[in-house]
């Protein structure tokens, strides 16, 4: 579905989804889209579907609509277009319609001997080699107009090379500047980008050639700049007069010759900077070389193709690091906003329990107290369990393999689940594994997953039985039954868990998410965490957990996990505990 | 005492509609209480409480469903209490009827009790 991405500007990190024949964009709450931004109208643009993309229009807003650094009245969107309003700015991506199914159905990959397949290998080349498709010794080069377009291929092609990984972009700056250092005599050079912010140049890589004082600053001449900037060209530039190129005159013998080729880095859309490097050629050199020019008009071009390459990286970058950022920031928020709320359930719930507490003392009822107690404690252990999942999920646990049963780890969950099964009516069975040996497993953490799979499964069938105060359920109450079963396959070498229910079971468009961090579809009651914390549990053993659900007739949840014996973990780490010095 | 008044709890917290039931039932009201919208709502349409207090997480399976809740209670001429930050199910309401968690419960059962006091002195009025 085309989409718009906010990468910069108040909504930041915000995917808009387009959707239906027309989309408006503005500050006001009313549009499709709204924008908070000051410099945004309140209604500033429309997007219209036209065939297989959106036209955007302006609605004559104050400050305008940019589609890729122009303004625009109307106009067709395509894919990967820049749209501007105010200080945001989007990224519009529309995919193309050939789906993945239809690519499958025209491509078919057959077996090696089939009879249809005459081809044959004829030669194979490694990556390796066809990298050196540049290399000098390729052919022996007759003229020297081709060892040159063969050297400036080369240039490129590393250059290529150089910008296509790495998402650092002071990093790829530098190396473009080594890259240029390699292939052109210059004595110094640096790289400018144009802060977004205050639209000037700013500094960011400086290079010297080797004996070059590195404390020499970097004169440019704004003249230049400017002019580069302007007109958006690459320039070369010398103090020795163009008459006097040939024939060297006596300030140059003296001074030497300075040249400096500064090229635009022109990105997609925007110039993001400039590419600047110099030379200094001494007299004696001039003299003896009978030559005033290390940098060429060929030079200059190479410079303008490297500076574009450039550019395009940095774009790329730039906008590869918005998006990193902005989904950090949307997960962060979003991980906010999950905790808040079920810590201010949690908080609403002791609050209710100290209210019946404080009531019930006032008025000397005991029962009031007792049901506030109820309260208060119920919440302790929701708190203890968002803790406890919570933990799950930070870096510092390891789990801590050690030998252990795993049908009292079951057993232990189920114990511990009983009263709950029973206040929601729900019967609870075990039935544990025979002949299951000791195992080498993280007791607590497969507590854990075991226990969030369970309480699952008692809410899936509270669901189902209709519990509330009788508000006119249409369907009958049926009882529910969620059973715990321990397996044991010694041949496989493994055990499982198995949890089955006769809830409502999972809808099938639902099942895809059960894992996902943070979503849940137990209202208010789910955190969003027991399944990724069980899932994750589960996988820090190499094991697995799988789902089979059938709708109106339950769920079933099996966590396989590899069957260790304790003496094939770590002997080391068992003598070290135990070592006599 | 508010004998005679009914007041109708939508709300997915136990707490919640424990607390109320007890403390408001103590003062001679009638509590009904569902923990989902759509339970709520036909609640709403057999009994025709005087009050109801919403909690916008409600929803359950079926979304929208405060939403009707409120123009249930707009069609009955009913006081809506609502719990919750947002005003998007019922942006008509007047304000001081939303309760922003979270909330302590003195001065929400407080708040209920005016509600009821001026649900009924209309009534008292006519009769």
């Amino acid at each position: 579905m085309p989409s718009l991405f906010v990468f910069r500007g108040n909504n930041q990190g915000m995917r808009f989804e387009l959707e239906g024949e027309a989309v408006s964009l503005g500050r006001e709450a009313g549009n499709d889209i709204q924008l908070h931004d000051t410099e945004v109208s309140r209604r500033h643009a429309e997007l219209r579907r036209a065939a297989k993309t959106f036209t955007l229009t302006d609605l004559g807003s104050s400050n305008g609509t940019y589609v890729n650094g122009k303004r625009i009245e109307s106009h067709s969107l395509a894919n990967g277009d820049e749209v501007q309003m105010g200080g945001s700015m989007m990224l519009y991506t529309c995919l193309g319609d050939e789906s993945a199914g239809d690519l499958a159905d025209k491509i078919d990959i057959i077996a090696r001997h089939q009879p249809g397949d005459r081809s044959r290998i004829v030669r194979s080349m490694s990556q390796a080699e066809g990298s050196r498709i540049l290399d000098d010794d390729s052919g022996g080069a007759t003229s020297p107009w081709l060892a040159r377009a063969r050297s400036n291929l080369q240039v490129m092609y590393r250059t290529a090379l150089a910008v296509s990984h790495t998402l650092d972009i002071d990093q790829l700056l530098s190396r473009i500047m080594q890259l240029i250092f390699e292939w052109v005599e210059a004595d110094r050079g640096c790289i400018m980008l144009i802060d977004a912010d205050t639209g000037k140049l700013e500094p960011k890589v400086r290079r010297n050639r080797k004996g070059v004082k590195s404390e020499d600053r970097i004169t440019i001449s704004k003249t230049i700049l400017d002019y580069v900037m302007e007109h958006n060209e690459g320039v070369l530039t010398s103090n020795a007069g163009e008459d006097e190129r040939w024939n060297p005159a006596a300030s140059i013998l003296q001074l030497g010759i300075c040249e400096a080729i500064c090229a635009p880095m022109q990105g997609r859309y925007h110039m993001v900077g400039v590419i600047y490097i110099d030379t200094s050629i001494s007299p004696q050199r001039v003299i003896q070389q009978q030559e005033a020019a290390k940098f060429t008009e060929e030079h200059l071009k190479l410079m303008i193709a490297i500076a574009h390459q450039a550019a395009l990286a940095v774009e790329d970058t730039r906008y590869y690091s918005a998006m990193v950022q902005a989904e950090r920031l949307a997960a962060v928020g979003q991980t906010i906003a999950t905790l808040s709320h079920h810590i201010k359930n949690i908080l609403q719930g002791i609050r209710g329990g100290s209210f019946l507490i404080k009531e019930g003392l006032s008025q000397h009822d005991e029962g009031m107290v007792g049901k506030g107690w109820e309260f208060v404690e119920k919440n302790q252990e929701r708190i203890s369990n968002l803790v406890m999942d919570m933990l799950t999920f930070s870096k510092e646990r390891e789990p801590e393999m050690a030998p252990a049963d795993m049908n009292a780890v079951a057993a232990d969950v189920v114990e511990l689940m009983t009263s709950r099964a029973k206040e929601k009516r729900v019967e609870l069975r075990f039935a544990p594994a025979n002949g299951l040996p000791t195992l080498t497993f993280d007791a607590e953490g497969l507590h854990r997953a075991i226990l969030n799979v369970v309480t699952n499964a008692i809410d899936a069938c509270q669901a189902a039985a209709s519990d509330d105060e009788g508000a006119g359920a249409d369907s009958p109450p049926r009882p529910g039954a969620v059973e715990v079963r321990v397996e044991y396959d010694a041949a496989a070498a493994v055990v499982k868990i198995i949890v089955s229910d006769n809830g409502p079971g999972i809808p099938p468009e639902e099942i895809d998410q059960i894992f996902s961090l943070f979503v849940s579809h137990k209202g208010s009651r789910g955190t969003g965490l027991g399944l990724p914390v069980s899932q994750k549990i589960v996988q820090e053993h190499s094991g697995r957990i799988a789902v089979a659900s059938r709708l109106g007739e339950g769920s079933r949840f099996t966590l396989e996990i590899p069957a260790v014996p304790p003496e094939s973990v770590s002997p080391n780490a068992k003598s070290d505990g135990k070592t006599l010095v | 005492m508010l004998p005679g008044c009914s007041v109708l709890v939508v709300d997915p917290l136990e707490e919640t509609r424990e607390v109320l039931r007890t403390a408001l039932g103590r003062r001679g009201v009638r509590i009904l209480a569902a923990s989902e919208a759509d339970q709520g709502l036909a609640l709403a349409r057999l009994h025709h409480p005087d009050l109801i207090v919403l909690d916008l997480e409600c929803e359950g399976a079926n979304a929208g469903a405060s939403g009707k809740i409120a123009a249930q209670s707009l069609a009955d001429e009913t006081q809506l209490l609502v719990l919750g930050n947002a005003r998007r199910v019922a942006p008509e309401l007047p304000a001081g009827q939303f309760v922003p968690k979270p909330y302590h419960y003195a001065p929400l059962i407080r708040k209920i009790e005016e509600l009821l006091e001026k649900a009924r002195q209309p009534a008292s009025r006519a009769g």
